[in-house]
């Protein structure tokens, strides 16, 4: 090969980036297909009748802020629902609520407990409280 | 397989290119500054092999952060700042080694002055992904 050419060099550069990007992104297309796939998440519902959490606006929006940190990428920005469930008028206590983001669903949702502590999870709640 | 398993090969993996890619900068920084001496073949050889390797090691940190959010290019919050600054520094650390293997000690003094400069930027890429990684693994 010709070493000597700075345009061949960079071409070759161009072209390896090119590659690397492509097939990143192509290993991403086809894991996001086998998500969705496999995808079985539904939000589950419990009945119990519990103390609310206490709630204001200025909880709900440290609360919204948090879940866009830790919780949008799996659940959407909306919440709406990607690869997590959607999270609108879960019929669930608070105290479930806490629980999941605490411990985590095994194979499924990882658990917060060591990055957020009781004030966050209270917020959180709250947020997820607050959608309708 | 567990989730969490990627989880921890990715903060495995994310080290080794950072590492080596910062690493390969200032010796080859350094062997540029040094100008003609006995050792700076040695440590331009020492820079070229680091980012040749920064790049081979980037290659399992993105397909074990792919199988980790299960294929997600950006996402939302932190993970989209991350991806942000990541895959600009993939393909970037990929064409800087790529350009390195192939001219081999064939460059001029202009161009590798252009090379290190990219490997500013590249280290800046990766230090702003690693930052937003960080970001999504510790508290606040």
């Amino acid at each position: 090969m010709d070493t000597s050419s700075p345009g061949k060099a960079l071409g070759a550069a161009l072209l390896a980036a090119g590659l690397a990007l492509t097939s990143a992104f192509g290993l991403a297309g086809e894991l996001r297909r086998q998500a969705v796939k496999g995808s079985h998440q539904q939000p589950t519902p419990e009945l119990w009748l519990e103390p609310s959490t206490p709630t204001s606006p200025a909880l709900v929006a440290q609360g919204r802020s948090l879940f866009l940190d830790s919780c949008a990428h799996c659940h959407g920005a909306d919440a709406r629902g990607d690869e997590g469930p959607d999270l609108h008028g879960v019929q669930v206590s608070d105290r479930y609520i806490a629980n999941i983001i605490t411990h985590g669903i095994p194979h499924e949702m990882p658990s917060f407990a060591k990055k957020h502590g009781a004030a966050d999870i209270t917020a959180l709640t709250a947020y997820v409280r607050s959608l309708e | 397989m567990n989730p969490a398993f990627w989880a921890k090969a990715h903060g495995a993996a994310v080290h080794f290119p950072l590492a080596l890619l910062l690493s390969a900068g200032a010796i080859d920084a350094a062997a540029f500054a040094l100008g003609a001496r006995p050792v700076t073949r040695d440590l331009h050889a020492a820079g070229h092999w680091m980012t040749v390797a920064g790049a081979l090691g980037s290659v399992p940190a993105v397909v074990s952060g792919l199988l980790m959010t299960k294929g997600h290019l950006l996402g939302h919050g932190a993970l989209r700042m991350h991806h942000l600054f990541v895959w600009p520094a993939f393909a970037l650390l990929v064409a800087l080694a790529t350009w390195r293997a192939w001219t081999g000690p064939h460059a001029t003094r202009r161009m590798f002055v252009g090379y290190l400069l990219m490997v500013g930027v590249a280290a800046a890429l990766m230090t702003a992904a690693g930052y937003w990684g960080g970001e999504l693994m510790v508290a606040r």
